[in-house]
C-alpha cells in the first residue's frame, strides 16, 4: 500500500584495495558484465528512476550482475544510495534505516532464522514491533493458511524442504502487512516444477494482499507472467520499462529484443530503404514495406535510409508456397515440439529460428522438412523491428 | 552404516587391507606414547611414598591408595586453590569474550581501512611466549597495584586469550550468512539487536568452543601466575600444586593425584566441545 518514486538513484562499490587483486587475478576473459568504473568506484547503479505506483507488481529483470539486487538493496535500506533520492509514499527515505521503512524483503537464500521454529520466524518481525500475543497468533496462522505451512509451524527450518523453507521466508515477510514487499529471486533455487507452482502461488498471493511488489528475477518468464510493469536492466542501466506487452511487441533496443522471447529473436543483416516517404527493409533478397504504424514511428524520428539490424522473432517467421520476393534459408536442425516445430537454419549467414505449427486450423498436416532442405522465409511489415547501428530501436 | 549397506561394498583388497593394518598400528603407536604419561600419572598417585622409591617397583601399583586423593585436600588448600583457578579462568573468559565478540563481529562485518593490518598485528601479538613478556607485565601490573592479586591474573589471562578469540570468532561469523541478520534489520531489528538475537544464537557453536578454549588456556596457565602471586590464598591450583613438591621432599603421590584434580575439568570440557563441533546448529537457515 504505498507509491515508490525513484529519482536519478546511483550505487558506487568504493574501490577496495582486495578487489583490485582479485581482478587482476582473475583476468579479463570473464567480462561479461561492463560496469562503469569510475575513479570513486565500480558503478553498479545508475540513471535509475522509476515511479511504482500503488499496488503495483514490478519486476526487475536481466542478466547477472546488472545490478538488480543491489537496487532492491537500496530500496531495503541494506545497501548506502550513492546518489539520487528514493521516496516511500512521498517520504525521502535514503537515510533511515530499513526497519523504519515498513519494507519486507524475501532473500534468495530464504535467510530463514535457524534457531528459531517456522512460527517463531514468522512472529519475529510482529514481537519486535510489540503486537499483542493473540494477534501475533492470528497472523501467523493467518499467513500460514495462505501458504499452506500450518503442520509445520513447530518445526526448525532445517527439517523443511527448499519449496517449504520459500513459503516461510514469503511468510515472514506478509505477516507484517508491509508497505512494499521485495523479493530477490525467490524461485531460484527451486527445481523446475515447483517454480512454476510457486510462481503461480505467488500469483494468487498477490490477489490476497494488498502491497506493491518489486520482484527481482533473471528469469524472463517470470518477469512477463507475474508484473504489471518490466524494467531490464544491462550493466548498471535501465534499457525499457513497460508492461510486458509492450515490451515485447515494442524492445527499445536490440538488448531487450534479444533478452525477452524464447526462442530469441532473429536478428538480420538489413538496409531500411526510403522511397518517395514509403520505408521498407530489405534482407537477402526479400523486400517487406513496413506497416503504417511504423512508417509514422520512423517519419517521426525522420530515419534516413541506412544499413541496419532486422529483428523478427521466431513465431513471425513465414514459410512461402515459392520462392520470389523471399528469404532463402537451409534447414540444419529440426526440432518437434508437438502441436509446432522449431526449424533451426542458415540464412543470410546467420542461425535463424523458424517455428511453424505441425498441423494447419482444418487440422491438416504441414509438410514437413528435413536437414538440408531449402525454406524460403518471409514476414510481414508490422512484426519486424527495426534497429540502427548502436542497436537502438529507430523507432523509440 | 546399515546391514544391505555393507553386503553393496565390493571385496577389499589384500593390499587395502594391509594399508589398514598398517594405520591401525602407527594410530596405536601413537596413542601409547601419548596417553603413557597420563596413566603413569595414575599409578604414581596410587602408590604410597616407600612403594614410589623402591628400587624394584613396578609401574602397576601393588596395592592401590584411594586414600592418597582424599589426603591431598588436608595436606594443602586444594579448594581453595581450585576456586582461584575457577575465578581466574572464568573471568578471564568473560572478559575476553566481551571484549572480543564485538572486535569480532566489525572484523567480520564491517569494512575499514587497515582491516588487514589489524589482524595481522592480533596474530603477532600472539606470537611471544609469555615468558619473553614477563618483565613487562610485571611492571605494569606493578604500577596498576596489582601484583599479587586474582584481578591481576584474569586480566592477563584475559589479554593472553584475546587475539585467538578474535581469530576464532571472526572465523565463525564470517561462515554465517550476514543475509541473514539484514532480514533481522528489515524485520525490526537494531544492527546490535539483529546481532543478539540472530547472530550470536547461530553461532552459538563457535562461541561455546572458543569459550571453553579460552578456559582451558587460563585453567592451565602456569608460568605468569608462579611470578606475580606470592600469597598462598591466591595461587591458582597450577602453582598451589607445587606445595607438594617441597624444599626437601618431593611428595610424587600427593603431586599427581592433585594434578589429576587439575586436568578433570579440562578433559570435560574437551568432552563438551566435541559435542558441540559435530551440531549443526547453524544449518537450514540458507539454502541448502
Ligand atoms: N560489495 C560489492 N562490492 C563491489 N562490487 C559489488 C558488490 N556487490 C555487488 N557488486 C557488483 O555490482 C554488480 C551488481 O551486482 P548485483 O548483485 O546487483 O547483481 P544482480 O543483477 O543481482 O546479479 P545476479 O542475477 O547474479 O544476482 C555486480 O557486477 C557486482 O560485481
Ligand atoms: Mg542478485
Amino acid at each position: 500500500m504505498a507509491t515508490l518514486n525513484l529519482k536519478n538513484i546511483k550505487k558506487v562499490y568504493p574501490h577496495s584495495g582486495d578487489q583490485k587483486k582479485a581482478k587482476k587475478k582473475a583476468g579479463e576473459p570473464e567480462k561479461k558484465v561492463n560496469l562503469q568504473v569510475t575513479d570513486e568506484g565500480v558503478v553498479a547503479v545508475q540513471e535509475f528512476s522509476l515511479d511504482i505506483a500503488d499496488k503495483e507488481f514490478i519486476v526487475l529483470v536481466g542478466p547477472s550482475g546488472c545490478g538488480k539486487s543491489t537496487t532492491l538493496r537500496m530500496v531495503a535500506g541494506l545497501e548506502e544510495i550513492s546518489g539520487g533520492e528514493l521516496y516511500i509514499d512521498g517520504k525521502l527515505m535514503n537515510d533511515v534505516e530499513p526497519k523504519n521503512r515498513d519494507i519486507a524483503m524475501v532473500f534468495q537464500s530464504y535467510a530463514l532464522y535457524p534457531h528459531m521454529t517456522v512460527y517463531e520466524n514468522m512472529a519475529f518481525p510482529l514481537k519486535l514491533r510489540k503486537t499483542p500475543k493473540d494477534e501475533i497468533d492470528k497472523r501467523v496462522k493467518e499467513a500460514a493458511e495462505i501458504l499452506d505451512i500450518t503442520q509445520y509451524l513447530d518445526r526448525k527450518p532445517k527439517a523443511l524442504s527448499g519449496g517449504q523453507r520459500q513459503r516461510v521466508a514469503i511468510g515472514r515477510a506478509i505477516v507484517r502487512e508491509p508497505k512494499v514487499l521485495l523479493m530477490d529471486e525467490p524461485l531460484s533455487n527451486l527445481d523446475a516444477k515447483l517454480r512454476n507452482q510457486m510462481r503461480a502461488e505467488i500469483i494468487k498471493l498477490r490477489q490476497k494482499i494488498n502491497t506493491t511488489f518489486i520482484y527481482v528475477t533473471h528469469d524472463q518468464t517470470e518477469a512477463m507472467t507475474l508484473g504489471d510493469r518490466i524494467v531490464i536492466m544491462k550493466d548498471g542501466f535501465i534499457q525499457q520499462i513497460g508492461t510486458p506487452q509492450e515490451v515485447f511487441d515494442h524492445p527499445a533496443n536490440l538488448f531487450v529484443a534479444g533478452f525477452i522471447g524464447m526462442p530469441q529473436m532473429n536478428f538480420f543483416n538489413a538496409k531500411l530503404l526510403c522511397e518517395g516517404g514509403r520505408y521498407s527493409v530489405s534482407v537477402g533478397g526479400c523486400t517487406v514495406e513496413l506497416s503504417e504504424e511504423k512508417q509514422k514511428n520512423l517519419a517521426a524520428h525522420s530515419a534516413g535510409a541506412q544499413d541496419i539490424t532486422l529483428g523478427v522473432r521466431p513465431s513471425h517467421m513465414v514459410l512461402a508456397k515459392e520462392a520470389g520476393n523471399t528469404l532463402a534459408a537451409t534447414v540444419e536442425v529440426s526440432e518437434m515440439m508437438g502441436s509446432e516445430v522449431h526449424f533451426h537454419a542458415n540464412a543470410e549467414g546467420k542461425d535463424v529460428v523458424v517455428i511453424v505449427p505441425t498441423m494447419n486450423a482444418e487440422g491438416e498436416h504441414i509438410e514437413s522438412f528435413r536437414a538440408g532442405d531449402q525454406l524460403n522465409l518471409t514476414f510481414s511489415g508490422n512484426v519486424c523491428h527495426v534497429f540502427d547501428k548502436d542497436g537502438k530501436n529507430l523507432e523509440f | 552404516m546399515s546391514e544391505p549397506n555393507t553386503a553393496l561394498k565390493k571385496p577389499v583388497s589384500v593390499k587395502k587391507v594391509i594399508l589398514r593394518l598398517l594405520l591401525y598400528f602407527v594410530v596405536l603407536d601413537v596413542c601409547i606414547i601419548t596417553l603413557y604419561p597420563y596413566f603413569a600419572m595414575l599409578c604414581t598417585a596410587l602408590k604410597s611414598r616407600a612403594e614410589i622409591f623402591s628400587p624394584n617397583g613396578t609401574v602397576l601399583p601393588i596395592t592401590a591408595l584411594w586414600s592418597n586423593f582424599i589426603d591431598i585436600w588436608s595436606r594443602a588448600p586444594m579448594a581453595r586453590y581450585m576456586l582461584n583457578s575457577v575465578l581466574i579462568a572464568g573471568g578471564s573468559t568473560i572478559i575476553a569474550m566481551l571484549c572480543g565478540i564485538p572486535a569480532a563481529y566489525a572484523l567480520a562485518r564491517m569494512k575499514f581501512k587497515g582491516q588487514t593490518a589489524f589482524l595481522g598485528v592480533i596474530i603477532v601479538s600472539q606470537m611471544f611466549a609469555p615468558v619473553v613478556l614477563l618483565i613487562g607485565i610485571y611492571k605494569v601490573m606493578l604500577s596498576m597495584g596489582l601484583t599479587d592479586s586474582i584481578l591481576g591474573l584474569i586480566f592477563i589471562n584475559a589479554a593472553f586469550n584475546q587475539a585467538f578469540t578474535v581469530w576464532l570468532l571472526r572465523g565463525t561469523f564470517m561462515g554465517i550468512s550476514a543475509e541473514m541478520e539484514q532480514a533481522a534489520t528489515i524485520d525490526g531489528c537494531t544492527r546490535v539487536q539483529s546481532m543478539m538475537k540472530v547472530l550470536l544464537p547461530v553461532a552459538a557453536p563457535g562461541i561455546v568452543t572458543t569459550l571453553i578454549f579460552i578456559f582451558i588456556n587460563a585453567w592451565n596457565e602456569y608460568t605468569v601466575a608462579l611470578c606475580l602471586i606470592s600469597t598462598d590464598g591466591f595461587k591458582p591450583l597450577t602453582v598451589g600444586i607445587n606445595t607438594f613438591n617441597g624444599y626437601n621432599i618431593i611428595e610424587w603421590q600427593y603431586l599427581f593425584a592433585a594434578s589429576i584434580f587439575a586436568i578433570i575439568p579440562v578433559v570435560i570440557l574437551f568432552m563438551c566441545i566435541e559435542k558441540n563441533l559435530v551440531s549443526g546448529l547453524a544449518s537450514g537457515g540458507v539454502k541448502g
